[in-house]
């Protein structure tokens, strides 16, 4: 298992983000579905060892991620795009894919290749050269994810990744999802369903800090038969689900 | 009997991709100037070398650990022969440099947190660049004016040297809370020491109420300076 977390709660001041969330999942495409403020964003910073769980239990890639060399080592295994990517607007896409590369401790003999093939990847090899400042909102998003990608994650957190994307590029980045995800463990956290029914093996659902919901695309789609909101089959079953949860 | 394509002895085939990859990866391969290889080699980490040099731009962090020092400096004016300032100088001044590289205004540091290379070591060698950009103004200064050199031998340059220290333990020890203790340390038995020899370790910056008003009026300059020095966009695509 990739993932290992029980009971997990966040805190802030008197607000619980997280509120009692177990996990557990190992290789594939992991889709977290919910309204705003559900807790996804927080949960997934927990899981990027951005910030450490008020209580519960956590393990990531089969280490502790409290203990300063294991989480050390997850994180030279591990790759995040955070919901809102910050950058430096004078580098360019290269140079701003190294820098992270670097900073997850690369051997720096592999980071011009494995620069290159991210970008590739991505589909932003005629912009490598390109300061920052001069892409688009979309071209930007691809460079987040080219920079988690880089150092070939075993555990890659996604946070609204398809932000952005023109849907050619969500198609292609689709494939890019389910390719990732047959050696490492991708958690894409969203509130666009239709992201999750074509590239996710498993999803889960949180409402109010809550895990509600956690199976198959197939399973949350049969939670939604007979309910009337939403305009899509999996609408549908994140619309039921959502509903049983706050009834 | 006829040819055969490929001939048995020639080579396998040539992978393409990977071949593109290699030729692409050395065309936008950055060359590190010999300042970042020297960097790197002293402190057996690129990365570590590549964040420091990185670093956006060291003004904000510098007038942010200016105002900091300063106005704690002003405050603890009012109060008489204490060494307070002295002895937390380096930590007020580190705290508005984390400042400077935290949450508010590195764009990156959301990204930097989840980095192998701790972000707590990242931010010990900033510090220390950012006090060495200080002694090396203050030695500037010296030249023309005797309380700029007792500031800068006395305090500015000791500064650097505990911070040198610190980032040198934290680097043998790989952790940052090390560090920050051997500089804390270190700092704090500096000062004492030069208490015992003779008491002279409050004269840079509690000595007079005009002082005070001196360092508040500096304090205030280098926070308007903050404020409107061009700081690095925020992206948020």
């Amino acid at each position: 298992m990739n993932i290992e977390i029980a009971d997990v709660t966040r805190q802030f001041g008197r607000t619980r983000a997280v509120a009692g969330v177990s996990l557990r999942t190992g290789a594939g495409v992991f889709g977290l579905l919910g309204p705003n403020g559900a807790g996804k964003t927080t949960l997934l910073r927990m899981l990027a060892t951005v910030i450490t769980p008020t209580s519960g239990s956590m393990r990531l890639l089969d280490r502790d991620p409290g203990a300063y060399a294991a989480r050390r080592e997850i994180r030279r295994r591990l790759g995040y795009l955070p919901q809102s990517l910050g950058y430096y607007p004078g580098f360019t896409v290269a140079e701003f894919v190294e820098y992270f590369a670097l900073l997850k401790d690369m051997p720096p003999r592999q980071v011009p290749g494995a620069v290159a093939t991210a970008i590739e990847r991505v589909e932003l090899a005629g912009k490598a050269r390109a300061k920052l400042r001069t892409l688009s909102g979309g071209m930007l998003r691809r460079v987040g994810i080219a920079q988690a990608i880089v150092n070939e994650p075993e555990l890659l957190l996604l946070d609204e990744p398809t932000a952005g994307l023109d849907p050619e590029q969500r198609v292609a980045f689709r494939l890019l999802l389910r390719e990732l995800g047959a050696r490492a463990t991708v958690v894409v956290s969203t509130h666009l369903v239709e992201d999750i029914g074509v590239a996710c093996g498993e999803v889960a659902l949180m409402d109010a800090g809550k895990l509600v919901f956690h199976g198959t695309p197939q399973e949350l789609t049969a939670k939604g038969e007979g309910h009337a909101i939403g305009d899509a089959p999996l609408e549908r079953g994140y619309s039921a689900v959502l509903a049983a949860a706050r009834s | 009997m006829t040819g055969t394509f490929p001939p048995p002895d020639s080579p396998p085939d040539v992978d393409l991709g990977r071949v593109w990859i290699g030729v692409v990866g050395e065309v936008w391969r950055r060359r590190p100037g010999l300042l970042e290889r020297s960097a790197a080699a002293l402190l057996r980490s690129p990365g570590l070398a590549r964040a420091l040099l990185t670093t956006p731009s060291l003004l904000v962090p510098w007038l942010i650990a200016s105002v900091a020092v300063l106005g704690a400096g002003a405050a603890a004016t009012f109060g008489t022969g204490q060494p307070i300032v002295a002895l937390m100088a380096p930590a007020v001044a580190a705290a508005g440099i984390g400042y400077a590289y935290g949450p508010g205004i590195d764009p990156a540091w959301e990204l930097a947190a989840s980095m192998a290379i701790s972000d707590r070591i990242v931010l010990l060698v900033r510090a220390l660049v950012v006090f060495a950009v200080y002694a090396l103004l203050g030695l500037a200064a010296s030249a023309a004016s005797g309380v700029a050199a007792v500031l800068t031998v006395g305090w500015l340059i000791p500064m650097t040297l505990v911070s040198a220290l610190a980032l040198a333990a934290a680097m043998v020890a790989r952790s940052a809370n090390v560090g920050v203790a051997t500089g804390l340390s270190g700092w704090t038995i500096m000062v004492l020491s030069w208490r015992a020899a003779d008491g002279r370790f409050t004269a840079a910056v509690t000595y007079t109420a005009p002082r005070a008003a001196l360092y508040l009026a500096l304090a205030a300059c280098c926070g308007i300076a903050a404020a409107f020095a061009p700081r690095v966009r925020k992206g948020t695509p």
